[in-house]
């Protein structure tokens, strides 16, 4: 390959990066801007973060999108994390075909449209499963339903790569199954146990369209059902200030959680990125 | 680092060798018992929630409140709300909403395949030093909200925002077009930008896992540069082409809120989901609605199949390795 | 391995039989206007605690008086709002969303709330400013004796346009048809809305008659407005009240609140209001809607739903009100004179100031039944799919 070439390529994928993140550098400036525009910066301030009353720090509203977002990102990922791994390990190791058939029925939602997804919760929550209190609770069982196949995709992956030998050993030692699994196996996938909790965290602070049609009103709002009403009602640039909080704060979390990792690692074995091994 | 199996050649890693039947049941019960919880959720959750979407689509609505009354007998179901949605599909006004989802999905794929595949090559095979930032900051998209990407965009093609000034500076076209008018552009644009790094990041996980002693073998045989890549590596990184395709495609026939953020509410760029959402938001015929979901469902099945199969038989090759 | 596919059909089957039962029940509860199974509060309760959760539009109420309800009686005021009535409607039909007051609530589909029981009747011993209503208001044809309803606001459906790149002479001669000159094309709008959308198409074509049945005139109106898409460039939003402003829009069918709001709230610093112009039929044949307020059945607030209705009754507030949304309370007092004094309404715009006599003369909508309603649907849905 000749110097050129390469010369093509790195440039393509830089100015890629730079499309891909510099819109947002811009919003995140404009959620600083002292007027009301959100496309013409005027000067810096602190205004849609503190003192305007729509501002992040005063509006009701805009907290309760906040909290709401972070609490259901909390708890999903508390619960679609045990539910995936448990899957992934069990799909792994159980043969036959009713394990094919609940591989295929695990891969189904990663490839259904959000709004078939969207519209069957709202569906079957107002129509049979009527006594589940709708809101924050309806959002947070769809939550966990979508964002389990990831977790299963990454854990499975790392599954691949460790073999049983060390399972073995240890019920030749005379562990028990469950014994080797949780002193040995989940240990050893701490790296992609880490990476799904921040894969859950990261998705389910993203979503829209389920949060939307399971929500019932301004208390069960999250950050992105506020951002997207902007489309259709005024808007100031609270609405960058508040996109930036919800942005920095998962960037802490996840820069946590990449530290924890790190620190905890024993093996090097793996990937150079238990994300990518979201692919297939 | 293999395992020794002395089952059946299709084994999953990780099958304990065993000596006797009833140790094959409690292992296999076990296992089951691991995965029972998920599989649990996902029938109560996805599977009885798809029932749904049939009982509504051939129910009937309460006639006062006109909201969905779903017949959950497949003996009582009314195939007529579905017989008049087929006929406005197949030859009636909403077959083109079908075709423009499918045209601005494969127009946004073609954007996504032409940026990305280039980037993911990139990373995955020629970076060497800049490599983890370079992962770092593609991954950088998926911890940003995908609307606040969106707002990103929107603050740009605003008549006074970046997108019109730069270009004015470059003296490329008028400086100040609406490029929030509901144009097939700027829609297509739009889903390019928000999918693209579910496209850049698998495919970047399969070129990165092609073996080099190929592409290495085919250097020491004399290709070229550009042979080699157009003979070996091309083709052997269709399967994570393809799957990258699959994973952002079909999303993406359902999108209703790009287009909608990006318009101001445009016919002209009318997606399927809009169409989804009028009926089963605000209509007094949610069974209309419902099944618009199921014939989109049902043009995407071909392509999910295709998935599922095609997953399969990767997970198989991967155990057996 | 669990529940059997046979199982489970059953199970649901009987589930839906139950469904199925209970549907009845409510039907037969509702065949005629006024009946509802729930009864008004009592008289004398003491306000609940809160918070007030109210659903109305987007930017339908001045942030300040409702500041003002939540100073005098110590509560948060949560709004959750919605892009169009029919939307509005499904989600309090399918309980979808969890409100004490409704504050949109349109006469044409009040029945179906009225009828489904999710409204309770209103107790007027908490209602004293129900007095300060226009006495045209008071015992609408929608609602005898106003026993669920009050009215919130009254508003026509016209043209607004930038009077500074329009000539309002062009837009008084043309009338509807200039919606549809391309010299326009790419900055103008019409209503989200699918009665509003085809009631334009029927009017610009003559028929008067905005509840029509009529398939053939309906498939025309259809047809018409799909002339729209490609030849204007049309956008279908609810935002003209910011667009005409910001100068995203030049020309759309809109609310007459609309341009009000407009002038007072979303006008760039600077700019006059003399930018901004409205037309409305000068015969009078035109749309006109009113919105109003209601109580839900399922309230968990209905004491408080009762005095915040009440707080927007008052002249004060409702003139308070008005100067940010631009849309007209049916206040008696509130005039376009009166108005145009206080400096609320330029006067350029006095014409999207309701008159008693276009009040008097206006169509109103009218409940559609579900045959024609799917009509209509269908040939909306026709034109929005492009």
């Amino acid at each position: 390959m000749t110097r050129r070439r390469f010369g093509t390529l790195a440039w393509i994928t830089w100015l890629y990066v730079l499309w891909s993140l510099l819109p947002v550098l811009i919003a995140v400036r404009i959620s600083f801007n002292s007027g009301k525009s959100r496309s013409a910066f005027q000067s810096m301030s602190m205004r849609w973060y503190w003192h305007d009353p729509s501002s992040v720090w005063k509006s009701d509203e805009l907290q309760s999108a906040l909290s709401n977002t972070l609490k259901l990102a909390g708890l999903t990922m508390l619960i679609a994390t045990p539910l995936g791994v448990g899957m992934a390990i069990g799909l792994q190791r159980w043969r036959g075909r009713v394990s094919r058939g609940a591989n295929n029925l695990m891969l189904l939602p990663l490839v259904t449209p959000e709004i078939v997804v969207g519209v069957s919760l709202f569906l079957v929550f107002t129509q049979i499963y009527t006594g589940v209190p709708r809101g924050f609770t309806t959002q947070l069982l769809g939550h966990v339903t979508f964002t389990m196949s990831y977790v299963v995709i990454i854990v499975r992956a790392r599954l691949l790569s460790i073999g049983i030998q060390f399972e073995e050993a240890a019920r030749d030692l005379g562990a028990s199954r469950l014994q080797a699994l949780r002193l040995v196996l989940l240990p050893q996938l701490g790296p992609a146990i880490f990476a799904s909790l921040m894969v859950v965290f990261a998705t389910s602070v993203d979503d829209f369209v389920i949060s939307s049609f399971l929500s019932t009103g301004l208390s069960t709002e999250t950050v992105p059902i506020k951002i997207y009403s902007t489309a259709r009602a005024a808007a100031t640039p609270n609405v960058n200030a508040l996109a930036t909080v919800m942005l920095v704060i998962t960037l802490v979390a996840v820069g946590i959680a990449g530290v924890a990792m790190r620190l905890l690692r024993k093996h090097g074995a793996g990937d150079d990125s238990s994300l990518t091994s979201m692919s297939i | 680092m293999t395992a020794v199996v002395d089952d059946a050649p299709l084994t999953p890693l990780g099958a304990t060798p065993s000596s006797d039947a009833t140790s094959a049941r409690t292992r296999a019960r076990f296992w089951a018992g691991m995965a029972a919880p998920g599989t649990i959720w996902l029938i109560a959750l996805y599977v009885v929630p798809a029932y749904a979407i049939l009982a509504v689509a051939f129910g009937d609505i309460d006639p006062i409140l006109r909201t969905a009354a779903p017949a959950w007998n497949p003996m009582a179901w009314d195939t007529s709300p579905m017989t008049n949605v087929l006929g406005r599909v197949f030859g009636g006004n909403l077959g083109h909403v079908f075709v423009r989802t499918g045209l601005y999905a494969f127009a946004a794929l073609t954007g996504c395949c032409l940026i990305g595949y280039p980037v993911a090559y990139y990373v995955a095979r020629v970076a060497h030093r800049s490599r983890g930032a370079l992962l770092a900051l593609l991954v950088l998209p998926f911890w940003i909200s995908y609307l606040m990407r969106m707002l990103a965009w929107v603050n740009l093609l605003q008549t006074d925002g970046y997108v019109n000034r730069v270009l004015g500076w470059l003296q490329i076209g008028s400086g100040s077009r609406n490029w929030l008018d509901g144009d097939w552009p700027t829609v297509v644009i739009g889903l390019i930008y928000g999918y693209i790094p579910f496209f850049i990041l698998p495919l970047y996980a399969a070129l990165e896992r092609l073996d080099a002693r190929l592409i290495e073998a085919s250097r020491d045989l004399g290709a070229s540069a550009l042979s080699t890549f157009l003979r070996i590596t091309l083709p052997l990184s269709i399967p994570g082409l393809m799957a990258a395709s699959v994973i952002i495609v079909l999303p993406m026939c359902g999108d209703y809120y790009t287009n909608t953020y990006l318009t101001g509410g445009s016919p002209r760029t009318e997606m399927v989901g809009n169409q989804i959402e009028f009926f089963l938001r605000g209509s007094s015929q949610p069974q209309t609605g419902a099944s618009l979901v199921i014939v989109l469902m049902a043009f995407l099945m071909v392509a999910m199949a295709y998935y599922l199969v095609t997953i399969a038989r990767s997970q198989r090759e991967d155990a057996r390795i | 391995m669990g529940t059997t596919r046979r199982r489970f059909i059953e199970q649901t089957a009987g589930l839906g039989a139950l469904l199925g039962a209970g549907i009845p029940l409510l039907g037969a509860c509702g065949s005629d206007e006024g009946s509802s199974s729930a009864d008004p509060i009592r008289d004398g309760l003491s306000p609940e605690v809160g918070p007030l959760r109210v659903f109305n539009y987007a930017d339908y109420v001045n942030p300040d008086t409702v500041a003002s309800f939540e100073l005098k009686y110590g509560v948060k005021v949560e709004i959750t709002t919605f892009d169009s009535d029919a939307e509005a409607i499904t989600k309090l039909a399918n309980g979808s969303v969890d409100v004490d007051v409704f504050n949109s609530a349109a006469p044409n589909t009040l029945d179906r709330l009225i009828a489904g029981g999710l409204l309770q009747p209103l107790n007027k011993s908490y209602l004293a400013n129900f007095a300060n209503v226009l006495p045209s208001f008071t015992d609408p044809w929608y609602d005898k004796g106003s026993k669920f309803t009050v009215p919130y606001t009254v508003f026509s459906s016209g043209i607004g346009y930038r009077a500074d790149r329009i000539d309002p002479a062009l837009v008084e001669e043309m009338g509807w048809d200039i919606l549809w000159d391309p010299t326009y094309k790419g900055v103008t709008s019409i209503l989200d809305d699918y009665r509003e959308g085809i009631s334009l198409a029927l009017l610009r074509a003559g028929v008067t008659d905005v509840n029509t049945t009529d398939v053939d005139l309906i498939k025309q109106a259809g047809d018409d407005l799909k002339q729209l898409t490609n030849s204007m460039n049309i956008k279908v939003n609810i935002e003209a009240y910011k667009d005409i402003p910001e100068g995203s829009t030049d020309l759309a069918q809109t609310w007459s609140g609309d341009l009000l709001a407009g002038a007072y709230s979303y006008l760039p610093e600077g700019t006059d209001p003399s930018v901004l112009g409205w037309w409305y039929p000068s015969d009078g044949v035109g749309v006109v809607g009113n919105d109003c307020m209601v109580v839900t059945a399922s309230a968990k607030n209905p004491v408080l739903g009762h005095l915040y209705i009440n707080h927007l009754l008052d002249t004060a507030n409702a003139e308070e009100n008005f100067s940010w949304n631009g849309y007209l309370p049916p206040i008696k007092g509130l005039d376009a004179d009166y108005l145009i004094a206080q400096e609320y309404t330029p006067e350029n715009l006095r014409g999207a100031v309701l008159t008693d006599e276009q009040m008097a003369k206006g169509l109103r909508y009218e409940p559609l039944p579900v045959d024609t309603d799917r009509l209509w649907e269908d040939t909306w849905s026709a034109f929005t799919a492009g």
